[in-house]
C-alpha cells in the first residue's frame, strides 16, 4: 500500500517582491502514485510546481529524489533527473509542427540534420501506449486545446519521466477529454510513473488521485489519502476558517432554490453574423434571450466564438447582420458606449487589455465607465470624495489587497485586478451584465461572493451572460445553456436538463438530437 | 560579342559585388532576430567596422587583419547588445540608438586619434578579384559570377549556409523556437541566454565585416559617414525577406539592383532625380509588408527580453 517515497520537497519558501508566495511548505510523492496538489487561486500550487521544475528559483528549501538531495537550477536539471511538467498555458511554439515542438531540446547523436525517422517511430509508440493521438506534421496552432495538451504530455513522455506535473490540466478539454485524460494517467501510473496533479476542482482530485495535499495561501495546509477523508475536510481545509460554508453557494449541497425568471425577455440576440478575421471566429447567426432574472450560461471550449460573442453583445464588435434588442428596442451597432449608458456592464475575459489602466489609481479603475453617472458625477463635474469613499467600501467588500483607493493599479497581482473588474461590474448594477470568465484568477471566498452578487442581481430582476469555460459554474449558476461551437449556437439546455455529458458532446461539436 | 552584351555583363558583375555589404547586415540581422534581439544599430556598426577595418588595414597593410579587427569590433557591439538586453533587460530600441550613436562617434574619432589629418587621404589596398580554376573560363556566367573578390563569395555562401542551419538542424530549429517562444524553449531545456549572446555577437560581427567592405572595395579610404544609410536599408532588408536567409539574398539582389542604378543615373545625368531612386528599397520594403502581410512572418518574440520568473498577471 504504502510504497516508498520519490520525492520529497522540504521547507521550500519563496517571494515575488513583497507577496510571499510559499512560506516552508513541503511536500511528498510516492512511487506509482497520482499525487493532487489542491488550493484555491493564490495558494502557491504552480508556484512550489515551478520550483521543482527549475523555472523559478527557490529562496529556501531542499529537494530531495530518491533520499539523495538534487540542485535544480533550470528545467534543463529537472529533464536530466527525469520531471517534467505540462503547463497550464502550454509552452509550445505555434508555427512549428507537433514533430518540431516535441523534439525542440530533445538530445540525439546527430543534432546537424533533420532526419526524425527514429523519432518518430519512438513518438509514434508512446502514441500507441498511452492513447495519445496527434497528427505529427499538424502546425500547433492549427489544432484544438485538447490535440495541443496532448502534444504537451507526448513532450514530457518523449523524454522520459518518472515525475509528471500536470497544472490545471482539466480547464480547456471538455468532460469527454477529461475522461481519456485520467484514464491515460492511469495507465501512466500503471507504468511506474508519478504524477503531481495541479488543481482547483475539488471533484477532479476526488475522482483520479490517490493522496491530496492542500495549500492556502502559500502554507500546507494538510495532506491525506482519499480514502481516508472526507469532501468536507478538504472543503475546509482549502477556504480556511474565516468563510461561512452554511451560506455559501460553492458549497450549500442542498440544491440551490433559484426563483424562476420572469418570462420576460430582458435582452435580445437576433442572428448575429460577423465577418471572418484572422485569429477570430466568425458567429453564424446566432439568437438567444436573457430574461429578466435569468442567468444565461454559454459553455464551450475557449476559442470557439466566446469573445466576439460578448463583444457584439457590449456593442464592440461590427456584425454583418443581425441586431441587439435591450426590453425590445433595437440597439444601434457598433455602440462601444453600452457601458457608459448604464444599461449594460462588462467583465472582459482579457482583463488588462480590455478592462483595466495599469498606471491609473485603484479607484480610478473601480469607476471607470460609471464616471460621468451618479453617485460618482452630475453628469459634468466628478465628486471624488464619493468616488474615494465608494472605493474604499468596495475595496473592504471585494476584499482586494491593496494599500487604498490611490494605489496603482498596476502594483496589483492578477487575482485582485479580478477582484476590481468584479466590484465595478456588479456595482454598475446595470440591467444587463455580461461576465466573461468572471472568477478567473480568484481564490474560493471571492469566487463565492461573486455567485451570490449574481444571485442577488437575480432576485432584482436583472439579466446575466455568464460566458465560461468552467462547465461546473455553468451548471451551478446557469437557468439555461447555451452551447457555443466554431461560432455557432449548437443548442439550449433548460436547468432541468442540464447533463455534464451531453453539453460536453455538443462542447466537441456533436448536435443533440432534436 | 557586342558592346550591349558586354554592358550587361559588366552591371550584373557590378550588382554582385554591390550585394555583400547588404547581405552581411542583412543576415547579421536576421540572426540576432531569431532569438529575440532587435538590433537597430547597423548603421553604427557597420562605421565602426569601416573605421576599425581601414585603420588596421592601413597600419597592417592586411586586408584581412582590418577584416578581422571589424568583426572584432562589431562583435563587441553585439555582444554590448546582448548583455543590455539579455542580462539587464533594457529596452532594446534605446539601446540600439545608443549604439548607433556611440559608432558613428568612434567611427570618425579613431582615424583622427591614429592618423590625424592629413592632405591626402590615406589608402588601403582594395580587396583583389578572385578567378575560380574552370569555372571562370565558362562564358557570361563565368564572368558574372567567379570573377568576384572573396567576399562575395562569402556573403553567397553565408546565405546558404545559414538557411541550411536554421531550417535543416535541430539545433537550429531550436534556435528558431528561442525567437518564437522563448519560454517553451527554456522549459525544454534550451539555453536561451546563451543563444541570445552568440546570435547578437555573430550578427555585429557579419554587420562589422559589412562595414568593412566600403573602404576595402569602393574606396581604398575612409570618409566621414561612408555607409551612406545602408545601414538603416539592412532593416528593412530584414523584413523584406521575412527574416530568412534565402529570401534576404534575393533581397539583396534588388537592394543592390537599385543601389547601381541610382549611381548610375547620378553620372549619367538624366531626368531622374537620383534621390528618388535611392527613395525605392524603403518604398519596396513597405509595400512587401503591405501585400504580403499574412505571410510575411516575423519572429513572434522580436524586441522583446525574456525573464524567467515574471509571472503572467
Amino acid at each position: 500500500m504504502n510504497a516508498p517515497i520519490l520525492l520529497h520537497m522540504r521547507g521550500v519558501s519563496k517571494a515575488f517582491g513583497s507577496t510571499q508566495a510559499l512560506d516552508d511548505v513541503s511536500f511528498e510523492l510516492r512511487q506509482r502514485e497520482i499525487h493532487g496538489l489542491l488550493g484555491g487561486n493564490g495558494a502557491g500550487k504552480t508556484t512550489l510546481m515551478n520550483i521543482l521544475f527549475g523555472l523559478y528559483r527557490a529562496d529556501a528549501g531542499e529537494i530531495f529524489l530518491n533520499d539523495q538531495p538534487v540542485h535544480i537550477t533550470g528545467p534543463k536539471d529537472a529533464i536530466t533527473h527525469r520531471i517534467n511538467m505540462v503547463h497550464q498555458h502550454f509552452l509550445q511554439v505555434g508555427s512549428f509542427t507537433v514533430l518540431e515542438n516535441i523534439l525542440i531540446g530533445a538530445p540525439r547523436k546527430n543534432r546537424w540534420n533533420n532526419r526524425y525517422d527514429a523519432e518518430v517511430q519512438k513518438i509514434q509508440s508512446l502514441q500507441e501506449r498511452f492513447g495519445l493521438q496527434v497528427p505529427l506534421d499538424a502546425l500547433i496552432e492549427d489544432l484544438p486545446m485538447g490535440m495541443r495538451q496532448k502534444v504537451e504530455i507526448l513532450k514530457a513522455l518523449y523524454r522520459g519521466v518518472q515525475v509528471l506535473i500536470l497544472d490545471e490540466p482539466t480547464t480547456n478539454l471538455t468532460p469527454q477529454e477529461v475522461d481519456a485524460l485520467f484514464q491515460s494517467l492511469r495507465v501512466m501510473v500503471q507504468e511506474g510513473l508519478s504524477v503531481v496533479f495541479i488543481t482547483h476542482k475539488l471533484r477532479e482530485v476526488m475522482s483520479v488521485c490517490d493522496r491530496i495535499t492542500v495549500l492556502r495561501n502559500g502554507k500546507n495546509v494538510l495532506t491525506l489519502d482519499r480514502q481516508e477523508a472526507s469532501e468536507d475536510a478538504f472543503v475546509r481545509a482549502m477556504v480556511g476558517e474565516g468563510m461561512d460554508l452554511s451560506r455559501s453557494v460553492i458549497f450549500a449541497h442542498a440544491g440551490q432554490d433559484l426563483p424562476a425568471p420572469a418570462p420576460v425577455p430582458l435582452l435580445r440576440v437576433e442572428g448575429i453574423v460577423t465577418a471572418p478575421a484572422e485569429g477570430s471566429v466568425a458567429l453564424k447567426g446566432i439568437s438567444f434571450d436573457v430574461r429578466e432574472g435569468e442567468i444565461f450560461g454559454i459553455a464551450g471550449v475557449a476559442g470557439n466564438g466566446q469573445r466576439e460573442l460578448a463583444e457584439v453583445v457590449m456593442g464592440l464588435l461590427p456584425v454583418q447582420s443581425g441586431q441587439v434588442f435591450l426590453r425590445d428596442q433595437t440597439l444601434p451597432h457598433p455602440d462601444s458606449r453600452r457601458v457608459l449608458k448604464g444599461d449594460f456592464a462588462y467583465i472582459p475575459e482579457d482583463r488588462l487589455h480590455d478592462g483595466f489602466l495599469p498606471r491609473a489609481s485603484v479607484a480610478h479603475n473601480l469607476i471607470l465607465g460609471l464616471h460621468r453617472r451618479p453617485p460618482y458625477s452630475n453628469g459634468r463635474v466628478i465628486d471624488w470624495s464619493t468616488v474615494f469613499s465608494r472605493a474604499r467600501e468596495l475595496i473592504g467588500q471585494y476584499n482586494i489587497k491593496t494599500s487604498g483607493p490611490e494605489d496603482m493599479g498596476g502594483n496589483l497581482s492578477g487575482g485582485n485586478i479580478q477582484r476590481v473588474m468584479v466590484a465595478r461590474a456588479f456595482s454598475a448594477t446595470a440591467p444587463v451584465l455580461v461576465a466573461h470568465n468572471p472568477t478567473r484568477g480568484l481564490d474560493i471566498p471571492s469566487m463565492d461572493l461573486v455567485y451570490q452578487k449574481m444571485l442577488e442581481r437575480k432576485r432584482q430582476g436583472q439579466a446575466t451572460l455568464l460566458i465560461s469555460e468552467d462547465l461546473d459554474e455553468l451548471m451551478l449558476m446557469c437557468d439555461r445553456i447555451g452551447v457555443l461551437y466554431k461560432g455557432e449556437l449548437l443548442g439550449i439546455v433548460e436547468r432541468g436538463q442540464f447533463e455534464k455529458y451531453t453539453i460536453g458532446q455538443m462542447m466537441s461539436g456533436i448536435r443533440p438530437q432534436a | 560579342m557586342n558592346e550591349f552584351w558586354l554592358t550587361i555583363i559588366s552591371y550584373a558583375k557590378l550588382i554582385l559585388l554591390t550585394i555583400v555589404p547588404f547581405v552581411l547586415a542583412g543576415q547579421g540581422t536576421m540572426l540576432g532576430g531569431r532569438t529575440g534581439i532587435f538590433n537597430v544599430a547597423q548603421e553604427g556598426i557597420m562605421l565602426v567596422g569601416a573605421s576599425v577595418g581601414f585603420l588596421v588595414s592601413y597600419l597592417t597593410r592586411s586586408n584581412e587583419l582590418g577584416m578581422l579587427a571589424a568583426m572584432l569590433s562589431g562583435g563587441l557591439f553585439g555582444l554590448a547588445l546582448a548583455y543590455f538586453t539579455t542580462n539587464l533587460r533594457m529596452d532594446q530600441f534605446v539601446i540600439g540608438l545608443a549604439l548607433f550613436f556611440i559608432g558613428i562617434g568612434l567611427s570618425t574619432l579613431l582615424p583622427k586619434i591614429v592618423i590625424g589629418v592629413t592632405l591626402t587621404p590615406p589608402l588601403i589596398p582594395t580587396l583583389k578579384e578572385i578567378s575560380i580554376p574552370v569555372l571562370s573560363q565558362i562564358p557570361v556566367i563565368g564572368e558574372i559570377f567567379f570573377k568576384q573578390n572573396a567576399l562575395v563569395y562569402f556573403s553567397i555562401l553565408l546565405s546558404v549556409g545559414l538557411w541550411w542551419y536554421l531550417y535543416r538542424t535541430q539545433v537550429g530549429m531550436e534556435l528558431r523556437a528561442v525567437g518564437e517562444n522563448p519560454q517553451a524553449a527554456d522549459s525544454l531545456g534550451v539555453n536561451v541566454t546563451r543563444s541570445r549572446y552568440w546570435t547578437a555577437i555573430v550578427g555585429g560581427m557579419l554587420i562589422g565585416l559589412a562595414g568593412a567592405y566600403l573602404p576595402m572595395v569602393y574606396t581604398g579610404t575612409f570618409t566621414e559617414n561612408m555607409v551612406k544609410g545602408r545601414g538603416w536599408l539592412a532593416i528593412a532588408l530584414t523584413f523584406f525577406g521575412g527574416w530568412k536567409p534565402d529570401t534576404i539574398l534575393y533581397g539583396a539582389l534588388f537592394f543592390a539592383l537599385i543601389e547601381v542604378l541610382a549611381y548610375r543615373v547620378q553620372v549619367l545625368g538624366t531626368a531622374i532625380p537620383y534621390q528618388f531612386l535611392l527613395m525605392l528599397p524603403y518604398l519596396a520594403t513597405i509595400l512587401v509588408m503591405v501585400f504580403s502581410f499574412r505571410k510575411a512572418r516575423v519572429p513572434a518574440f522580436l524586441g522583446q527580453n525574456y525573464d524567467r520568473e515574471k509571472r503572467a498577471l
